[in-house]
């Protein structure tokens, strides 16, 4: 162990007992670093802070709806996919594409695309009937950013679901077909199941991810407007660069990473379970 | 067969698998300490002194390093760096950044010990009040006589660029050299207020022309005419930048003040030299309620993106013709002209009941304490050098950028005067009569100059912002971000105590 260890120290080992001293400390910038010990203060205030609190309940409701929505969106691309028989290399090279871009550049291109001067989704709308700002009122602004993570990582799911399907037996569809299953049937029985381990794993992938988003929307909503997407990262950001309160900054990334461990090994015992952890 | 090796096979002397664990992590505990430790002392100097180079080339050969906002005034001097170099042989590195950045930026630099950058875009707000203790007093500097001395002295700076920009607490002590001085000021469509002139002034009873007796009750009925009136010109009569950011607390604080609020009692003196105690907040007082009130109904009839607008989508905005009047940074004047020519004119923001008031957001330059004496010493050259008359001049002309300058002299050149009218070479000093009344003692807004600035102004404008969704009513919001400062305020400023 020792080799992993002392590779671990450094990159891992040290910073994590540096943060924990942080999150127990006030942390005092000039004349350098300097730590006061103030106990659990700062531990304190993260389960009181209402701010935080609602970030929390923020962070939840985008997990649950952009994993979701992403999880479904890619599993049916990637029937649609799997289906096609001729040209399906190009349309998966086009479909990936969003996924080769850079948040914060898929952040820039929502904002110009909502931009109520010369976006282009903002005349649609108009002409639509729709004449709020995207960006500029509470669900709106929510539904967006969600939607521009959506955009960008669905393909990774098509991705991962396509890879699955491709390993479904052929001689147990035909056994399937023969027995005289309806599509809907093959579907539920017999290819999500076999797929079910691989779908997991673009789970945890993106519940990993969508846990720590912070580019899209500081580039986007900068949190607002009136807080509707300041989620635990963007507050985190704020604490920690912005007040430059440090100590408690390391208090609430401490909790954040917490619930991705836990998050992590709810996958990871599901996956377990079916024998594929190991 | 390999098998474990047990504990009796150890022999005295033997190095175990857990003394080299931890003899190996000692180690490196120690040289990752050393090796801070020698971090904080030295910090590897690019600025060597040679006395015979006189006063202004003794740091010749070296390097020194600027770190700015990506402003105006700044996209000037990096664009005519060369005369500078060529006076000092100092060799300039510009780093620019976003303002949020460059604050972590700067206090991660001097929380390290070592200068990476010597001379530091010193916002107020946001650098000098919490850092001040990181930022040399630069008397020591106007005191040594083998260094040149500020141009004129440091009286020919506008008085309060000086105060609010320049010191900090003390009257005396002076940390930044006024480099730039944005300011909010009413910028309008002067072609679209010129074609209705007549028929507003009927409809609403009072000539639109905006001017000092103007009110914001006015400037409300305007805007309103606007949207009614004139759909084929411009899509609305006015547009904020009321996004939730730094932006919204600067729009609003215009009418807060109008009205007679303040955020603090004293705001004059918390606004101009600042202080590291406020007291109170006074954003619970009817004034502030009123004022608040008074926002929401004129966001209610302002252009839907205001929402979404910082300073510059509000800019883009504006040149782009989707409002006809708007308060903004004066420094966007260049590109109006650029955009808008000829049609775009200025003036001071209006008279609340109390007072007008326009928010200043000028900045200053300073000097790193963390650094060497000679390092000091070479980045006040460059000080000297980049707030100097002519350079200010020579910004004003530049095709790159440029702001507006912080001296008096400057203002009172001919050539400077001249361009105070179309057709000028020097688009942003169109607007030199409207900041000179808004500079006005009466006039300036002065946002606190608090070290714990920054987290109050978020509090500030995350209420807002709530306000202006709906979320709470205006004497809520006004009561919520008290509390909210005032618990910022009693934890007191963590960073550099």
């Amino acid at each position: 162990m020792t080799p992993g260890i002392l590779l671990l120290a450094p990159l891992s080992l040290l910073p994590f007992v540096f943060i924990v001293a942080m999150s127990l400390s006030r942390v005092h910038l000039l004349g350098g670093v300097r730590f006061d010990f103030a106990g659990l203060a700062n531990w304190a205030r993260v389960f009181t802070d209402p701010d935080v609190g609602m970030a929390w309940v923020r962070s939840l409701s985008y997990f649950v709806l952009t994993v979701g929505i992403e999880m479904v969106l890619g599993v049916v691309f990637a029937l649609c996919l799997w289906r096609l028989l001729r040209g399906r290399n190009a349309v998966l090279s086009l479909l990936l594409l969003p996924m080769f871009v850079a948040p914060v550049f898929v952040g820039l291109l929502g904002r110009f695309l909502t931009d109520s001067t010369f976006g282009l989704y903002a005349w649609v709308l108009r002409h639509l009937g729709f004449e709020t700002d995207v960006l500029g009122s509470q669900g709106t602004a929510f539904a967006a950013v969600v939607l521009m993570d959506v955009w960008e990582w669905t393909p990774l799911i098509t991705m991962i679901a396509l890879a699955g399907l491709s390993s479904v037996p052929l001689s147990i569809r035909e056994a399937a077909a023969l027995d005289g299953t309806s599509g809907w049937q093959l579907l539920r029985y017999v290819v999500l199941p076999s797929i079910s381990s691989v779908l997991l794993v673009a789970l945890l992938i993106r519940s990993m991810d969508a846990i720590r988003y912070f580019d899209i929307i500081w580039v986007t909503t900068n949190g607002g407007p009136a807080d509707a997407t300041k989620i635990v990262p963007v507050r985190l950001y704020e604490v920690a660069f912005r007040f430059f309160d440090l100590g408690y900054a390391a208090a609430i990334g401490l909790l954040m990473l917490a619930v991705s461990i836990l998050v992590a090994r709810a996958f990871v015992r599901l996956l377990d379970r079916k024998g594929l952890a190991r | 067969m390999i098998t474990p090796r047990s504990a009796s096979n150890h022999r005295p002397g033997d190095l175990s698998r857990r003394r080299f664990l931890g003899g190996v992590l000692g180690g490196a505990g120690a040289l990752a300490g050393a090796g801070l430790l020698g971090g904080c002392g030295a910090s590897g100097s690019a600025v060597a002194r040679h006395p015979e180079g006189g006063m202004w080339r003794q740091f010749a050969g070296s390097t020194l390093n600027f770190i700015s906002e990506n402003t105006a005034p700044t996209a000037a001097i990096a664009a005519n760096v060369r005369p500078f170099t060529e006076l000092t042989g100092i060799t300039l590195n510009i780093v620019t950044l976003e303002l949020s950045a460059l604050v972590q930026k700067v206090a991660l630099d001097l929380a390290s010990g070592r200068s990476t950058y010597q001379v530091i875009y010193a916002d107020p707000y946001q650098v000098l009040a919490p850092y001040a203790k990181g930022l040399v007093d630069l008397r020591e500097l106007m005191a040594d006589p083998s260094l040149p001395q500020v141009p004129l002295g440091v009286g020919d700076f506008i008085p309060t660029h000086l105060e609010a920009a320049g010191k900090f607490v003390s009257p005396d002590e002076i940390y930044a050299l006024p480099y730039d001085c944005p300011t909010l000021i009413w910028q309008y469509r002067r072609d679209l207020f010129e074609k209705y002139r007549d028929r507003m002034a009927h409809d609403l009873g009072f000539d639109p022309m905006p001017g000092d007796a103007s009110t914001w009750d006015q400037y409300y009925a305007i805007a309103r005419w606007f949207n009614d009136n004139a759909r084929d010109d411009v899509p609305y009569g006015t547009g904020h930048q009321a996004k939730q950011n730094d932006s919204l607390m600067n729009d609003f604080s215009n009418l807060l003040w109008a009205y007679g609020g303040d955020y603090f009692d004293n705001g004059r003196a918390v606004g101009g030299l600042g202080t590291v105690d406020p007291g109170p907040c006074r954003l619970d007082s009817p004034a502030a309620a009123e004022a608040a009130n008074f926002y929401a109904k004129l966001l209610k009839v302002a252009h839907p993106a205001s929402l979404t607008w910082d300073w510059d989508g509000l800019g883009n905005a504006f040149a782009a013709g989707q409002v006809a009047m708007c308060p903004n940074w004066h420094e966007y004047a260049a590109s109006n002209e650029a955009k808008l020519p000829g049609k775009v004119d200025y003036a001071r923001l209006p008279r609340g009941p109390v007072r007008s008031a326009n928010m200043y957001g000028g900045t200053g330059l300073g000097i790193s304490a963390t650094t060497t004496a000679d390092e000091r010493r070479a980045a006040w050259l460059f000080a000297v050098w980049a707030t100097a008359p002519e350079i200010e001049l020579a910004n004003l002309r530049s095709k790159a950028g440029g702001g507006t300058p912080t001296r008096t002299s400057v203002y009172q050149m001919p050539e400077v005067v001249a361009a105070e009218h179309r057709p000028s070479t020097m688009p942003n000093i169109l607007t030199a009569p409207a900041v000179s009344k808004a500079w006005e003692p009466e006039n300036i807004g002065l946002r606190p100059k608090i070290p714990m600035w920054n987290e109050c102004d978020t509090a500030i404008f995350t209420q807002l912002s709530r306000m202006l969704a709906g979320d709470s009513g205006p004497d809520q919001a006004m009561r919520d971000t008290t509390d909210q400062i005032n618990r910022i305020v009693s934890r007191g400023w963590v960073a550099s105590s």
